[in-house]
């Protein structure tokens, strides 16, 4: 596999606590990667370990072909959680600064930054002190900053914090251009609706461990067909008795107004769905998309058990692929 | 493997950013320049030039052999003669090298009052003499005395001599009072001298010595020297390599506890490695440091050409100046870059401080001791002694008493280890310290960082 980024068997500790515990992590080039877990899972240690700010206690790391992230950091763009900005200085030198310090000369950097912040809409920024702008103004800044050098690799962490609607559908677009010129993406996030949208892989780490990668795709193929919201028209009191009755359902949840249909593994839902509209006639009925919320919920709620039967939920959760 | 480019853009930012900084050039060149114009004007402020001060004296001799002695020291061609011996006295001391200071002491000066001397019969009194003594709209310039004199200060009692009396209203300049009182002393004694005849101009003839300097005698030849600014010169050395370490040290341990604050570190630590950024900033401030060494020893030299002094300071001293200060700079600019990088916010870096800035101000103000004693045990020990080893080197070289050679090869070497051993630390403390967070550490915390990493 043609690789933009390896981590092997990676261990970190600060003090008595583990941060990352033999994560594998492997990012093929041009895929776009979501990291995900909660907060304090070990997110941003493990993006800052790739980047050789932070350097593993055990463990192997490849970035771009390099040994480390320091022999590659032209060709790699970075966008912090914690952001930070010369406050005194001017938005045009900050961004001719930091891509100086990547390689590209003034010209280019200018005339890239003044690209990139027309298409964020930050037009007439240049001139302006990076203290005069605003938190939201200062994030699309430091993304400007972190692809003004146009890098094969980009690893944005937590991307879209803080920022207003109309700012995420910007930047969304931005990283998108990114991605169709053929940028390796990696990026950490906590709002599974982004990782859903944007991702190609998704890698679940908790406790400092990874506990699902699998593509998108697959995610969506094991779990679109596993549940169908069911809300009657006119909702009765034996309602759910009726539904719990149709052919392949296992399980309904929810009360008079909303029904959620568990399936039994390997119904077709348009069966399902058939019979129980002859039951109970419907106001909607609709197959659940993934949710990956569902699953992060669920993989931190098994978080109070042992390891091994948090393993056992997510090899629940992800069985029948590949049989 | 250090990426030079990288090193050079960061300090080059660094060192632009700390020099257009208006409180450095405000640091750096108008407080200088201030100075210098005080320096310069306040001694012709306070002389009044143009305008001499009128005194009136009123003499109450009750011995009545004070009062034409008096008025002869009191005579303009008298004060005149008296001021040029001072002029000869303070040459002598700075050397000939020093005449121009003596010529713009004496320039500076402010001009001889004229005094009158006006004789009061013995009965009259301070309170007789009261309202004219205090009488107001005498013009600008004129002042009033009244001396009194009692027969006693030229005969001696059993008591002993007594002495005189000085009465003047506030207005009274100082150096018209002080002239005054040499005078009367002057007069006193040639009185005194004469009431046991024997003859003042003989006395004072035979106490006068005239003035003259050291002439250092070496395998060389002979060299004259300006004691007094040998005796300055060591001390001048502590205060600016002390004043440059300062300037760059300061400003280093600032910007990087703001980039660490300001969470700017991190999208560096992105562009370049720890070690590039240390560097960077490193380098950067040690320039800030040149020019503010520079600036001051420009301003030196000038001075010194200013006064015809230049040839009391060898130019090798200046390159051993820049030399010693750069191996200093490294390991008090290192230490200092260590504490910005181990602390989250400005309050936080006192109590790491405190022994760095022990570090610095001891060997300063040892220059002062070993300026004085340069071949002493101390002095040529501490000399290979880092971190205190180049102020107290510098000390020895603009000393009367230079140390040789080799010894001075010594002691840069014994700073070129220390500059590498400090760095090396610094290097491994600000890698780790950089993102962490919390509560600042210790001087063990430091300790086991660099071990950690």
């Amino acid at each position: 596999m043609n690789a933009a980024l390896a981590l092997r068997g990676v261990d970190k500790s600060f003090g008595a606590q583990r941060a990352v515990a033999g994560l594998d992590l492997v990012v093929p080039k041009g895929e776009t990667c979501g990291l995900i877990g909660p907060s304090g899972a070990g997110k941003s240690t493990t993006i800052r370990i790739l980047m050789s700010i932070l350097f593993a206690d055990a463990g192997t790391v490849e970035v771009l072909g390099r040994a480390s992230a320091l022999e590659a950091k032209d060709r790699i763009g970075y966008l912090p959680e914690e952001r930070g900005v010369y406050r005194k200085m001017r938005v045009g030198a900050f961004l001719d600064y930091l891509a100086g310090l990547k390689g590209v000369s003034a010209q280019q950097s200018q005339a890239r930054s003044r690209d990139l912040l027309g298409r964020l809409g930050l037009q007439d920024v240049e001139k302006k002190k990076c203290e005069d702008l605003s938190k939201g103004m200062l994030q699309r800044v430091q993304f400007v900053a972190s692809i003004v050098h146009q890098p094969e690799l980009l690893i944005l962490d937590e991307p879209f914090s803080g920022l207003d609607p109309v700012s995420v559908r910007l930047l969304k677009d931005v990283i998108a251009a990114e991605r169709r010129r053929g940028t390796t993406i990696l990026f950490s996030t906590h709002v599974m609706a982004q990782a859903e949208e944007l991702c190609d892989r998704v890698v679940m780490i908790h406790k400092g461990r990874k506990v699902l990668d699998e593509p998108m795709a697959k995610l969506r193929r094991q779990f679109d067909v596993s549940r169908v919201l069911f809300e009657p028209l006119a909702p009765q009191p034996g309602d759910a008795t009726e539904l719990r009755g149709v052919p392949g359902v296992a399980a309904v949840a929810g009360t008079e107004g909303e029904y959620e249909l568990r399936l039994v593994a390997g119904t077709d839902p348009a069966a399902v769905i058939r019979e129980a509209v002859v039951r109970v006639l419907p106001a909607r009925v609709e197959i659940a998309r993934l949710r990956l919320e569902d699953l992060f919920v669920g993989i931190v709620k098994e978080a109070g058990q042992s390891e091994e039967a948090l393993r056992q939920h997510l090899q629940g959760l992800t069985a029948g692929e590949g049989k | 493997m250090i990426n030079l480019r990288r090193v050079g853009l960061v300090a080059r930012r660094d060192f632009l950013v700390t020099v257009s900084n208006k409180g450095f050039l405000f640091g750096v060149l108008v407080m200088p320049l201030i100075m210098t114009v005080l320096i310069a004007m306040v001694p012709k402020m306070m002389a009044h030039s143009g305008t001499q001060v009128a005194v009136e004296v009123a003499l109450i001799d009750h011995s009545g052999a004070v009062t034409e002695a008096l008025r002869q020291e009191l005579d303009p061609a008298t004060l005149a003669a008296a001021r040029a011996a001072q002029a000869r006295q303070a040459t002598g001391q700075l050397g000939p090298a020093g005449a121009g200071v003596a010529r713009a002491a004496a320039a500076a000066q402010p001009d001889i009052p004229h005094f009158t001397l006006q004789a009061l019969p013995p009965d009259a009194t301070l309170e007789s003499q009261k309202a004219w003594l205090i009488a107001e709209n005498l013009g600008k310039y004129a002042r009033r005395a009244l001396v009194v004199v009692p027969a006693a200060a030229v005969l001696r009692t059993d008591g002993g001599f007594e002495t005189y009396a000085l009465y003047a209203p506030r207005n009274l300049p100082q150096d018209a009072e002080g002239i005054l009182h040499d005078a009367v002393r002057q007069s006193l004694i040639s009185a005194r001298l004469r009431a046991t005849g024997v003859d003042p101009a003989l006395v004072r003839s035979a106490t006068e010595v005239a003035p003259a300097h050291t002439e250092l005698v070496s395998a060389g030849g002979k060299q004259q020297t300006g004691q007094g600014l040998n005796r300055a010169l060591p001390f001048i050395m502590g205060v600016l390599m002390f004043m440059g370490i300062m300037m760059g040290g300061q400003s280093l341990m600032t910007s990087t506890v703001e980039e660490k604050s300001s969470r700017v570190v991190e999208v560096l630590l992105a562009a370049v490695s720890p070690l590039e950024l240390m560097w960077g900033k490193l380098l950067g401030q040690m320039g800030v440091g040149l020019v503010s060494l520079g600036v001051y020893v420009a301003l030196g030299v000038l001075a010194l050409l200013q006064f015809a002094m230049i040839g009391l300071i060898d130019p090798l001293l200046i390159l051993y100046l820049f030399l010693f200060f750069l191996m200093s700079y490294l390991v008090y600019g290192a230490l200092m870059q260590t504490v910005g990088a181990a602390v989250n916010q400005m309050a936080d870096a006192q109590s790491l401080l405190g022994p760095v800035m022990m570090l610095l101000v001891l060997p300063y103000i040892l220059t002062i001791f070993v300026g004085g004693r340069p071949d002493a045990p101390f002095s040529v020990i501490l000399s290979f002694v880092p971190p205190v080893n180049a102020f107290i080197m510098m000390a020895r070289l603009a000393s009367s008493s230079p140390p040789p050679v080799w010894q001075v090869l010594l002691s840069l070497l014994a700073s070129l280890v220390a500059a590498c051993t400090t760095v090396w630390f610094a290097a491994k403390v600000f890698r780790i310290g950089l993102l962490m967070h919390g509560k600042p550490p210790n001087i063990a915390t430091l300790v086991k960082w660099a071990r950690m990493s």
